[in-house]
C-alpha cells in the first residue's frame, strides 16, 4: 500500500467549558489513500467538525498529530501554517463562504494569488476550473447574482486552484436543495474518479450514502469504519 | 493586491468619501496655515538679507517710546568703525490700521541714504528720491499695485497728530516718482519719502525712530553694536544678530500655529480613518478568516488593509492640496489687490503635505490592519 495521502494519529481535542473539560475528540486515528471519497457522519456533538477543523489547521489538538502527504501539519507554527493551508488543503464551507464583493472569477483568482501564482496562469487556470464547473457563462457574475448550487460549484472550483492534497468539504450541501445537494456530490465524486482526495463531514445519510467510504462518529470517538459498496446513483 | 484595495474602497464609497474629505480638510488647514508660516518665514529672510549688515539704534525707553533727535546719528556715527549713520522715520501708512499682518508703511529717509538703506534695490518705473524732494514718494512694489499707481501719479497720504485729548488728521497729496521693483521683504509695503518732509507732516520736530548705523566693511557688526551702547547716551542698540533672534522668536508663533494645525488634522483625520478601517474590519471578520483558510499570509492581510488606509490618506492628502492650493491661490490673488499676499506654497510644504497625509493614513491603519490579521480563521468563519 502507498504512503497514505492524510494520517491521523491518536488525535484528542479538550475544550474547557468554564471548569469541566468537555473532550470533543479522544484518540482517533486512521489513514485516508490518495483519491478516496470518505465522509464523516454523526450527530451534532460528535466531533467531527472539531476534527475537521484539526485537519485543516483552523485549530490545534491537545494531543496527537495529523499528518498530509507526510508532512505533519499538527507541528507546524503559525507562519508555515498559510502555506500549508494553500498548498495540502482546499475547503469548501456549508456557506459557500465566498467574497461577496469579487465575481465568481475573482474569488477563484484569490486564492492563487495567496499562493503568488503568476497572472497569466492564474487567468488560464481559474477559467479552466470554472469551465469545468459547468460556469463558463457566469465567471463575471458576483455571488449574491448566482444560485446556491452555482456559489457552491464556486467554491469548489476555489478549492482546487492550488492542486490541494486534499479537499476538506464542511456540510457542502447544507444549504442547498436536493437536487442541487446530488449534482454537488456527483460532482465532487468526479474529482475524486480523477485522482482528488475528498474529505466530507456531513450529517445527511442521503450524501454520505454516496460516497466510498463512510466514518461514523459518535462521542469524539470513531464508532464504525465501513467501505461502502453501494457509493452509485441511479438519477431519477 | 492593489486591485483588491482598490475594489474595497470603491465598494464603501460614502463612507471612504466621507473619510478622504476629513483628511483632506485636515490637509487644507496644514497648506495654508503653513503657506502663511512659510510666506513670513520667506519675507522676514529676505528682508534680514536686505539689512543684515546694519545696526539699528533704538531710544533706549523702546521703539516709538522716545524721542530719538536725529542729531544722536552724527554722535553715532562717530563711534570708530561706523562708515554711516542716519535716522529712519517710521509710521503707518494708513493711521487708523495697526499695521500688524503687512500694513503699509511709509519711510522717512534723507534722499542721499536711500541707496545705502534699500540696498541693491532698483527701481522699475521712475527714479529714486532726490536731494530737495518735496512731497514726492517712492513706492514698494505692492503698495502700486494696491493703489494701482504708476510713476506720475498721486497718492494721499494720511498722518494723525494727536493735541491734547484730541487728535487731528492731516492729508497730504504726494507725487509718485517711482515704482521700486519686487524683493520679498517689507519693502514691497513701503511708501519712501524724504525725511524732511516726513518730519513736517508728522510734526516730529527732529526726531526719528530710529538710527541706521552702517558698519566700516572691515568691522564686526556685534562689537560695533555694543560699543555704539557704551559711547552714546541714552540708546540701545540692535545688532544684525539681535534682530535676527528677535524676528525668529516672533516666527515661533506662526509655526506654532501650523503645528497645531497639523496636529489637529491628524487627529481628526486619522480618527476617522481609524474608525472607517474598524468598521470596514469589522465588517470584513468573515472575509478575513475565509482568506487565511484560503492561505494568506498575515502580511497579506496586513498589506490590503494597511494599504486601504493609506490610499484613503494619500487621496485625502492630494484633494487636500488641490483644495488648499487652490484656495491659498485666491485668498492671494484678492489679497493682492489690497497690497498684501500672505501665502506661499513651498515644494517643501507640498511634500510635508504628502508624507504627513500618507504617513497618517499608515498609522491609523495600523490597529485595524492588526486586529484583521490577528483573526483566527476558526473564530472567523464560525462568525455570523
Amino acid at each position: 500500500m502507498d504512503e497514505p495521502i492524510l494520517s491521523v494519529r491518536n488525535l484528542s481535542k479538550t475544550y474547557m467549558q468554564g471548569k469541566i473539560p468537555v473532550h470533543a475528540l479522544s484518540d482517533v486515528s486512521f489513514d485516508v489513500q490518495k483519491g478516496e471519497f470518505l465522509s464523516i457522519i454523526g450527530p451534532s456533538g460528535s466531533g467531527k467538525s472539531t476534527f475537521l477543523s484539526m485537519i485543516g489547521l483552523l485549530d490545534r489538538p491537545t494531543k496527537g498529530s495529523v499528518f498530509i502527504d507526510g508532512v505533519e501539519v499538527t507541528k507546524a507554527t503559525d507562519s508555515e501554517a498559510p502555506k500549508i493551508r494553500r498548498e495540502k488543503i482546499g475547503f469548501v464551507f456549508q456557506h459557500f463562504n465566498l467574497i461577496p464583493t469579487l465575481s465568481a472569477f475573482e474569488n477563484v483568482d484569490i486564492a492563487m494569488r495567496f499562493a503568488r501564482v503568476p497572472k497569466s496562469k492564474r487567468k488560464e487556470r481559474a477559467a479552466e476550473l470554472l469551465t469545468r464547473m459547468g460556469l463558463r457563462d457566469r465567471m463575471n457574475h458576483k455571488p449574491s447574482e448566482l444560485s446556491g448550487g452555482e456559489q457552491q460549484r464556486v467554491a469548489i472550483a476555489r478549492a482546487m486552484a492550488n492542486n490541494p492534497a486534499i479537499i476538506l468539504a464542511d456540510e457542502p450541501t447544507g444549504e442547498v436543495d436536493t437536487k442541487t445537494r446530488d449534482m454537488i456530490v456527483e460532482l465532487l465524486r468526479g474529482l475524486s474518479e480523477k485522482g482528488q482526495t475528498i474529505l466530507i463531514v456531513t450529517h445527511d445519510t442521503s450524501v454520505s450514502a454516496r460516497t466510498r467510504r463512510i466514518i461514523k462518529m459518535l462521542d469524539g470517538k470513531i464508532e464504525s469504519d465501513t467501505i461502502n459498496a453501494v457509493g452509485e446513483i441511479k438519477t431519477a | 493586491m492593489f486591485d483588491l484595495i482598490l475594489k474595497n474602497i470603491t465598494q464603501r464609497k460614502l463612507r471612504a468619501g466621507l473619510t478622504v474629505f476629513g483628511i483632506a480638510l485636515g490637509i487644507l488647514a496644514v497648506i495654508v496655515m503653513g503657506g502663511m508660516s512659510e510666506h513670513f518665514n520667506m519675507t522676514f529672510d529676505k528682508s534680514i538679507s536686505l539689512t543684515a549688515d546694519k545696526i539699528r539704534v533704538f531710544p533706549e525707553i523702546g521703539f516709538g517710546g522716545g524721542d530719538l533727535n536725529n542729531s544722536k546719528a552724527r554722535e553715532v556715527k562717530r563711534v570708530t568703525g561706523v562708515a554711516d549713520a542716519y535716522g529712519i522715520l517710521q509710521a503707518a501708512l494708513d493711521p487708523e490700521s495697526l499695521g500688524f499682518f503687512g500694513g503699509d508703511v511709509v519711510i522717512g529717509v534723507q534722499p542721499e541714504k536711500q541707496l545705502s538703506l534699500l540696498k541693491d534695490t532698483k527701481v522699475t518705473d521712475g527714479r529714486f528720491l532726490a536731494v530737495g524732494d518735496g512731497y514726492r514718494a517712492v513706492l514698494g512694489s505692492s503698495v502700486a499695485r494696491e493703489f494701482n499707481l504708476k510713476a506720475g501719479d498721486g497718492l494721499q497720504i494720511k498722518s494723525k497728530r494727536v493735541q491734547r485729548a484730541s487728535s487731528i488728521t492731516h492729508t497730504r497729496n504726494f507725487t509718485v516718482v517711482g515704482i521700486m521693483e519686487y524683493t520679498g521683504s517689507f519693502f514691497d509695503n513701503g511708501v519712501i519719502i524724504p525725511l524732511d518732509v516726513a518730519q513736517k507732516f508728522y510734526d516730529r520736530g527732529d526726531t526719528v525712530s530710529f538710527i541706521l548705523a552702517v558698519p566700516d566693511p572691515d568691522t564686526d557688526a556685534e562689537d560695533l553694536s555694543k560699543r555704539i551702547e557704551l559711547n552714546v547716551e541714552k540708546i540701545k542698540t540692535f545688532s544684525p544678530e539681535q534682530l535676527r533672534k528677535q524676528i525668529e522668536q516672533s516666527l515661533v508663533i506662526f509655526t506654532l500655529i501650523t503645528i497645531s494645525a497639523a496636529v489637529l488634522a491628524a487627529i481628526i483625520g486619522g480618527l476617522s480613518v481609524v474608525n472607517t478601517m474598524l468598521m470596514s474590519v469589522s465588517e470584513r471578520t468573515k472575509e478575513f478568516g475565509l482568506m487565511k483558510a484560503m492561505g494568506a499570509e498575515t502580511k497579506d492581510i496586513l498589506f490590503m488593509t494597511m494599504g486601504e488606509a493609506a490610499l484613503m490618506g494619500i487621496l485625502g492628502g492630494i484633494c487636500g492640496i488641490i483644495g488648499g492650493g487652490a484656495l491659498v491661490y485666491y485668498l492671494n490673488d484678492y489679497l493682492a489687490s489690497r497690497g498684501t499676499v500672505l501665502f506661499s506654497v513651498t515644494p517643501r510644504l507640498l511634500a510635508i503635505a504628502i508624507v504627513f497625509s500618507t504617513l497618517l493614513g499608515v498609522l491609523s491603519g495600523l490597529y485595524p490592519a492588526y486586529r484583521a490579521a490577528k483573526m483566527s480563521p476558526m473564530e472567523a468563519l464560525r462568525y455570523e
